[in-house]
């Protein structure tokens, strides 16, 4: 019986996907050269300051762009949570590390901060560095926008950055293999559906037997009749209540025998498991030999220059360049540090959208007034020079300082910023 | 043409005009609408995806926001339209209408509720819920996301000019509803109807608590009061069938001894 | 000018003959049985779907605690508003049925076309809560009783009680275990986990998280006995809304 409706089930499945996908595909052919692909999940109508001050993404890496159904990759990188974090906004005390996607096209395999795996919430420390990684394995095929993304309860999710990422293969072939505790192997894909759709459609067909019985005796209007005649009682015959009573009864017994079976098939069972994760610790950093103290700042709209005006003091033991400005999962490159451009995807990246007032390396025990200049059209296009229209008109992100041993250092910057309406204006 | 043409063809509408039920409009028009929201519904499987993700998109604008520009004049013109139309040809001698023929409208009444029922389906079913497959699943960026656009803007606005059609049809048309106001008729359209601005209640709520949609949060509650308000169907029916046994007395023996 | 006419049909007559009016009878009372139907369905599921509708939606929301407290109870107000009009106006014993009946296929064709089919959620993830054989006790008790005060303290108490055990049938299967990276999670847990939500973070689900322990360990027995209580409270107030609802009054075209 099962095999029969499992059959059934999934006929009738294979069917309706096929005419649904049938159709949808009729359109596609239809109006595909009209059609972009959306690269954005919607945080360019998030709030400038609530995406530059909460979280700075940094070292995002995506394993590959291009997978087989089936095969997995690997979402990696940095986060800075900003120690100025914005008042509007609840404080990161339970977080979630997501992905944003249309829909489950990758599945989470497995989600890590630090070492530590993360398929629950937890706790993240304003001001604190954390690693992230997000093990992910192809199911639907398409090319599709994959970003880093992390929930905040009170907050939303703040979306990183995002990259293409084209699947080859066909979502048919798609499996997910689950070793269970007791050591079978399932695959959750499509565990357990023939049995959720014969379980719900018997018992919707008895429903539907149930009412149709009682309709088909006098229908409707009649028994209205009838009722308003007086003649209610007489509606409902001595047979009819038996027939009820063992239709009840043959309802008791399914249930009773549907509950001792799924116990018995199931005997160990455990409760959803649920809280907060605790032992997310941050990555710990070496204490900083660079501070950049904030003396003012301006975002000149038409020119969609965000310029900064700094205090920096290295007291290190190199010099150091300001190569890099990071915010809202843009990056802003000095292009007198990045000589090539690094591996990231274009829409974020402004490889030439950084330039100081003064480009001299900042020697080691020298403090220095410099004024950093941030200009690109990206700046506009992911909404960020709306930060002149927020209400919170602070910018936030992470300056990072270069040696030229390599060595690189992440300091966070924000405050202020006037806006300026006219062409030209400066700081 | 001849005049014995003319008598044979008014006798033929006669005789078509004297047929007491037809139901074949609202089948019809229900057959258009499902084939309608089947067509909406595989538009929006395709772009929903390809350019409903980002609001500030350009072909967000193009696919979406355009679509809603174009739904809500169309929207309201129908509403006045046939509201106005419906009017503008009542019945202005409703004390007479012949019993034959007032069954013929509350037949006639049943088939328009009867869309109206399909429209609720559509609307407070089919694409309320599919509004929480959607939010659910991706970030809620704007007031009218896809999903926003054709629930709120498209499906509604439908299911409201339906029971608009319906409580008119039987205000101009049917005495016991034209010469007083039935209140669970006009709970029946004015309740669902309220959806539609509480719809600001929802936005405004959305407002604070940006982006992540849990479907049970109290913002939502205001859907569900005005949802009750169908239930008023009950009384209609009920008007609607007190009428019919009142005009079917000569088989009420009948009736009684099914 | 009335736009009045009785071509064909004896003067001040209704029907042309009895067949006319039994025929037009039996295809009405479909027609009505679909409208009562398709509004109850959408009524009633925007009602459920905004009070109980995250833990319908998601398997990984279907805990022991929250989901069988709040699901019967939000289920109870139309089963018992239905009950009300079919049961007084037309002696019909299945008003929880179609209410429960109801809801489901507006649900299933959802979960259907839209998670699986538009959002592409394995339909184990999004599977709603079964409620027929609610449906069934809820109607057979008014049936039986002829009370809607019986069928309000009785009724509802096995409203309430029979929840769980009946979707316990398709639920045991999600809640065997497995360890993912040292972590212990149940089958809900992990599709949750697995299948992508960007718009519903983990922290979302409203789920048991708490300590109290009845019967030994388990505290579904102590949730669907307060929710067989609050059902019968709603059992109360909403057969009552439904007979309200039921009203033909008319008012005065002034009064508005």
């Amino acid at each position: 019986m099962t095999i029969f409706f499992g059959k059934l089930a999934e006929f009738a499945r294979g069917r309706a996907r096929a005419l649904a996908f049938g159709l949808a595909a009729a359109i596609v052919a239809t109006t595909l050269p009209a059609a972009t692909p959306a690269s954005a999940h919607g945080e360019r109508s998030q709030q400038a300051f609530l995406r530059m001050r909460t979280l700075n993404w940094y070292d995002v890496k995506w394993s590959k762009t291009e997978v087989n159904v089936n095969e997995e990759m690997v979402l990696s990188g940095k986060v800075h949570v900003f120690s100025g974090w914005p008042q509007a906004v609840a404080k990161p005390d339970v977080a979630f590390l997501n992905v944003g996607e249309p829909g489950p096209v990758l599945i989470r395999k497995g989600a890590y901060v630090g070492d530590v795996p993360a398929p629950r919430s937890f706790t993240l420390q304003v001001g604190k560095d954390y690693e992230y990684k997000l093990v992910l394995k192809a199911r639907r095929q398409g090319r599709f926008h994959v970003h880093v993304q992390i929930n905040v309860e009170g907050g939303g999710p703040i979306v990183g950055p995002g990259e293409w990422i084209t699947i080859k293969g066909d979502m048919n072939n798609f499996t997910n293999p689950v070793t269970l505790l007791d050591g079978t192997t399932i695959d959750l894909e499509t565990y357990g559906i023939t049995w959720v759709y014969t379980y719900h459609f018997l018992w919707m067909a008895a429903a539907a037997v149930w009412i149709l019985y009682w309709f088909m005796t006098k229908g409707i209007i009649a028994r209205y009749w009838w009722v308003k005649a007086g003649k209610a009682n007489e509606l409902i015959t001595v047979n009819e209540k038996k027939f009820g009573g063992l239709w009840l009864a043959g309802t008791m017994l399914a249930v009773i025998f549907g509950y001792a079976w799924a116990n018995s098939a199931f005997p160990r069972t455990l409760p959803m498991q649920a809280g907060l994760l605790k032992g997310i610790d941050p990555i710990p950093l070496p204490p900083q030999t660079v501070t950049a103290q904030f003396k003012g700042g301006s975002y000149t709209v038409p020119g969609r220059e965000l310029a900064v005006k700094l205090v920096i003091t290295n007291s290190g033991t190199e010099p150091v360049k300001v190569g890099e400005f990071t915010t809202a999962g843009l990056r802003f490159l000095n292009p007198e540090v990045f000589t090539t451009r690094p591996q990231f995807p274009d829409y974020l990246l402004a490889d030439r959208g950084l330039s100081v007032s003064d480009p001299t390396p900042i020697g080691p025990g020298e403090t220095r007034e410099l004024t950093v200049l941030v200009q690109d059209a990206r700046f506009d296009i992911e909404r960020l020079s709306d930060l002149a229209y927020d209400t919170d008109s602070q910018f936030g992100g992470l300056l990072f300082f270069f040696a030229p041993s390599g060595a690189r250092q992440g300091v966070e910057i924000g405050g202020p910023v006037i806006p300026r309406f006219q062409a030209g204006a400066t700081l | 043409m001849s005049l014995t043409t003319e008598k044979a063809s008014g006798a033929v509408r006669a005789a078509e005009s004297d047929t007491i039920v037809n139901y074949w409009p609202a089948y019809w028009t229900m057959i258009c609408l499902a084939v309608f929201y089947i067509g909406i519904r595989i538009y929006e499987q395709y772009f929903g995806w390809k350019a409903g993700l980002d609001s500030f998109a350009p072909e967000f604008q193009t696919y979406w926001l355009n679509l809603m520009w174009t739904e809500l004049p169309l929207e309201f013109i129908a509403f006045c339209g046939i509201g106005g139309y419906l009017w503008k040809t009542r019945d202005r001698n409703i004390d007479k209408v012949a019993p034959r023929e007032e069954m013929r409208r509350l037949l006639a009444l049943v088939g328009w509720l009867a869309i109206y029922a399909f429209t609720v389906y559509w609307g407070a079913s089919y694409f309320t819920e599919q509004d929480g497959t959607w939010h659910q699943t991706v970030i809620r960026d704007t007031d009218f996301t896809p999903s926003h656009i054709l629930e709120f803007y498209l499906s509604y606005p439908i299911y409201i000019i339906a029971g608009w059609g319906a409580f008119m049809y039987a205000r101009t048309r049917i005495p016991q509803f034209a010469k007083k106001i039935s209140l669970p008729f006009l709970l029946f359209f004015a309740g669902p109807f309220m959806i539609f601005p509480n719809i600001g209640l929802n936005e405004w709520g959305h407002t604070f608590w940006f982006m992540e949609e849990l479907f049970t949060a109290p913002l939502h509650w205001g859907f569900v009061f005005f949802g009750w308000f169908a239930l008023a169907v009950f009384g209609t029916a009920c008007q609607v069938l007190d009428r019919v046994i009142e005009l079917s007395k000569e088989y009420e023996a009948d009736v009684l001894s099914l | 000018m009335s736009i009045s006419t009785e071509a064909g049909a004896p003067a001040g007559k209704t029907w042309k003959s009895k067949e006319e009016f039994l025929g037009c009878v039996l295809l009405t009372d479909w027609i009505l049985l679909v409208v009562l139907f398709a509004v109850v369905l959408g009524s009633f599921h925007i009602h459920y779907m905004l009070l109980a509708g995250d833990w319908d939606f998601w398997i990984d929301f279907k805990d022991r605690r929250m989901w069988p407290t709040v699901a019967p109870i939000v289920a109870m107000c139309f089963a018992a508003a239905v009950q009300s009009f079919l049961w007084q106006k037309f002696r019909l014993p299945i008003g929880a049925t179609v209410a429960c009946l109801a809801l489901l296929v507006g649900e299933w064709i959802n979960r259907y076309d839209n998670f699986w089919g538009w959002t592409f959620f394995p339909i184990n993830l999004v599977f709603p809560s079964a409620l027929i054989p609610m449906g069934f006790w809820l109607d057979v008790v008014l049936m039986m009783s002829g009370s809607w005060l019986v069928t309000a303290l009785v009724g509802s108490m096995g409203w309430g009680l029979l929840f769980y055990p009946i979707n316990w049938p398709v639920l045991a299967q999600y809640h065997q275990s497995a360890e993912i990276d040292g972590v212990l999670l149940t089958l809900a847990d992990l599709i949750g986990f697995n299948y992508v939500r960007t718009g519903t973070p983990e922290y979302i689900r409203m789920v048991e998280r708490g300590t109290l322990r009845t019967f030994g360990k388990d505290v579904v027995p102590v949730a669907a006995f307060f929710s067989a209580f609050i059902s019968m409270l709603i059992y109360f107030l909403w057969w009552k809304i439904g007979t309200w609802f039921s009203n033909t009054k008319y008012i005065e075209a002034e009064d508005i």
